[in-house]
């Protein structure tokens, strides 16, 4: 299916990050959005309220943030596609609706723009320390899938693929962007719209009788119906049957295909991109804005004649496990800077089965990485002959600075 | 006949009431069995705590056609908020708050104990129709579980309302009472509130607390127009946007 032109805003655009994903909401058919204003998210609910009412969407500012997600499943199961706007502590709030969210299965997307430090944190400056909380942030089993854009341009592409993936699997997916992305204003081309595929709802063709909500297709994803088309749903948030009625039975519920059709549709959901991976020593492994500033340390390091693999996880969750096994058997050495103090590079850790050295380059937040500590743990890496224990955290200048001297090697 | 009386009030409303039941949609925290549930023909969704409003607001503003009545517990305990800016903003909502006194009852004459509170409950509790009437919804009424009658011609009056209707049932949460003296079954409780409660439609509704050793007023005691949400963002966008915009859904069904 194809993007509605009444819907695509076509042309050469210069706006920021939070803008593009507003404007990649509308083009992929959004037409409801439940939000409260937080930072620095603000700008792309500001961006959709501004032409929601004249594409036929609606925008309503809930009391806050569980009534904006909850809202969001209901207008999401009436049959409209639906996405919130927040961040951290917003998205914090939103937990538990997640959780509802991928056990009923609804599809939605929420653009989280992350922001730095724990609780309010650093409101108008960067993070990406949510990437494990939006991966199980709410209790019990479930699957999510995550996207991380770095540029205003994959702010929009990557929305419209979150709203596809969201009506393809039924699973809550979120875009990870962060404040630089959100507020960095570039060139974005918007294509027209016959050029913008669109994945439909899955909706349910039978036979009117025979429906039964949470039996599963071939690829493990249910057909839905939208609420008052009369089919008398009974659809409960307790572990359920197929029918969705309660069970104690987890055998004959929907939890483990919960899991499974995030898990064994993985190679056609996870996308990354990659570049000199071929003959590398060294992989750096990077998404969101950290790839844009790992991308000049890795400029550098080749200019000194070491060979460095760039891969970039566009889908953070689910994680590409193959990939980086397979990297880690012929490589030096992974090199993971993110703008956290370690929650990917624990998972990049998993995958390595102890077959490389891994330096994790953290960062507090608040800012990006200076592109120097990334060139340093990758001259360190390559250089290093012994086995690490376990992942070598990396101490970066400023650290240093205040703190005085590490242990960097 | 449906064993729960209120569901059975439900039931008997939705037969008489003119409504396709196609549209209607009942989303609750409350937890009902699907064999309860199934004979009344509708959409239910049973939601994850506390968050019955908002999602009901999430489904009317998603389809304006459907009819949305959200059960809540205790007045939405977790979750009040919801039902706060829902009767601001007036959604188009039919909420029937199922009222078994998470916070405390007075009217019995020894002070009441719950399982969360074993040596008697000193809390006050909530004058739901006084909350409602002031956030602004345009159709308030408390009964007891066993006014059956009464409760299906005030949900048959909600459910024509355009804007956000306040139904309070007294109705016992029978395990959580299990320690009042002398009132050990839950028929007991149901026919106890039924008896302690006197009819007084109109009543000004802060008059309306649940007192200590007092009578349980009920009635209906709000019944005004005011325009929705829908409305009036039809109303504003119309004259801000012009052509450029579309109407959202129609301000009734």
């Amino acid at each position: 299916m194809r993007a509605n032109p009444r819907d695509v805003r076509t042309g050469i655009l210069y706006i920021d990050g939070d803008v593009a994903a507003a404007e990649g909401a509308l083009a992929a058919g959004c037409k409801f959005v439940g939000g409260y204003p937080i930072t620095p998210s603000t700008e792309a609910a500001e961006a959709f309220v501004r032409r929601a009412p004249q594409v036929g969407a609606m925008f309503i500012q809930m009391e806050d943030e569980l009534g904006s997600i909850s809202a969001v499943m209901g207008a999401s199961l009436s049959g409209k596609k639906s996405m919130t706007i927040t961040s951290g502590p917003g998205f914090s709030l939103m937990m538990e609706t997640i959780g509802f969210g991928a056990m009923l299965e609804i599809p939605f997307v929420i653009i989280n723009i992350q922001r730095g430090g724990p609780s309010t944190g650093v409101p108008t400056k960067t993070g990406q320390a949510d990437m494990m909380q939006a991966r199980w942030g709410s209790q019990g089993d479930y699957e999510v899938i995550t996207l991380s854009p770095d540029s205003p341009q994959e702010s929009f592409d990557f929305t419209i693929k979150a709203f596809n993936l969201a009506e393809k699997y039924r699973v809550p997916v979120m875009l990870m962007s962060d404040e630089c992305v959100g507020h960095m204003t570039e060139k974005v081309v918007v294509p027209e719209a016959d050029k913008i595929e669109i994945e439909p709802r899955r909706l349910y063709k039978g036979p009117k009788d025979k429906y039964v909500p949470f039996k599963p297709d071939k690829d493990l994803v249910p057909p839905m119906v939208k609420a008052g088309d009369g089919y008398k749903l009974y659809l409960s948030a307790l572990t359920h049957n197929e029918r969705g009625y309660p069970t104690q039975n987890i055998k004959n519920s929907s939890s483990r295909r919960l899991i499974d059709k995030i898990r064994l549709n993985a190679d056609d959901i996870i996308e990354i991109k990659e570049e000199g991976l071929e003959d590398a020593e060294v992989v750096v492994v990077s998404y969101g804005i950290t790839s844009r500033v790992a991308f000049r340390a890795i400029e550098q390091a080749r200019k000194l004649g070491i060979k460095v693999g760039n891969l970039r996880l566009v889908t953070v969750w689910p994680f590409p496990d193959k990939k980086i096994t397979e990297l880690s058997k012929k490589v030096k050495g992974f090199v993971v800077p993110e703008i956290n103090y370690g929650q990917v590079v624990f998972e990049v850790e998993r995958c390595v089965h102890g077959n490389a050295n891994i330096i994790l380059v953290p960062h507090g937040g608040a800012s990006v990485h200076n592109p120097n500590d990334i060139l340093t743990a990758i001259k360190t890496i390559v250089k290093d002959k012994k086995r690490y224990d376990g992942i070598l955290e990396f101490k970066t200048e400023l650290e240093l600075r205040i703190f005085g001297s590490g242990d960097n090697k | 006949m449906n064993k729960n009386p209120i569901l059975n009030a439900l039931g008997e409303t939705l037969k008489k009431v003119g409504i396709d039941k196609k549209k209607v949609c009942i989303t609750s925290d409350i937890f009902y069995k699907p064999e309860d549930i199934k004979p009344l023909g509708v959409d239910f969704y049973h939601i994850h705590r506390g968050r019955s409003i908002a999602f009901a607001t999430g489904l009317k503003l998603g389809n304006p056609a459907l009819k949305v009545i959200a059960f809540i517990g205790d007045l939405s305990t977790l979750g009040g908020n919801h039902f706060v800016h829902a009767g601001r903003r007036n959604m188009n909502l039919v909420t029937i708050c199922i009222n078994n006194y998470i916070y405390p009852f007075k009217a019995t004459k020894k002070p009441v104990k719950t399982s969360f509170s074993t040596y008697s409950n000193f809390e006050r509790p909530f004058n739901m129709p006084h909350l409602a009437k002031s956030c602004g919804a345009v159709f308030v009424a408390r009964w007891t579980s066993l006014h059956t009658k009464e409760l299906s011609s005030s949900i048959t009056k909600a459910l024509h309302k355009s804007g956000f209707s306040a139904i309070e049932v007294i109705s016992p949460g029978g395990h959580y009472f299990a320690g009042i003296p002398d009132l050990k079954e839950e028929p007991d409780l149901i026919k106890f509130y039924y008896k302690n409660s006197e009819i007084k439609n109109g009543e000004e509704t802060m008059n309306l607390e649940i007192e200590f050793g007092k009578k349980i007023i009920v009635g209906e005691f709000i019944d005004r127009e005011r325009p929705t949400f829908i409305d009036l963002y039809n109303k504003r966008l119309s004259k801000v946007l012009g052509d450029k915009f579309e109407p959202y859904g129609g301000n009734r069904d």
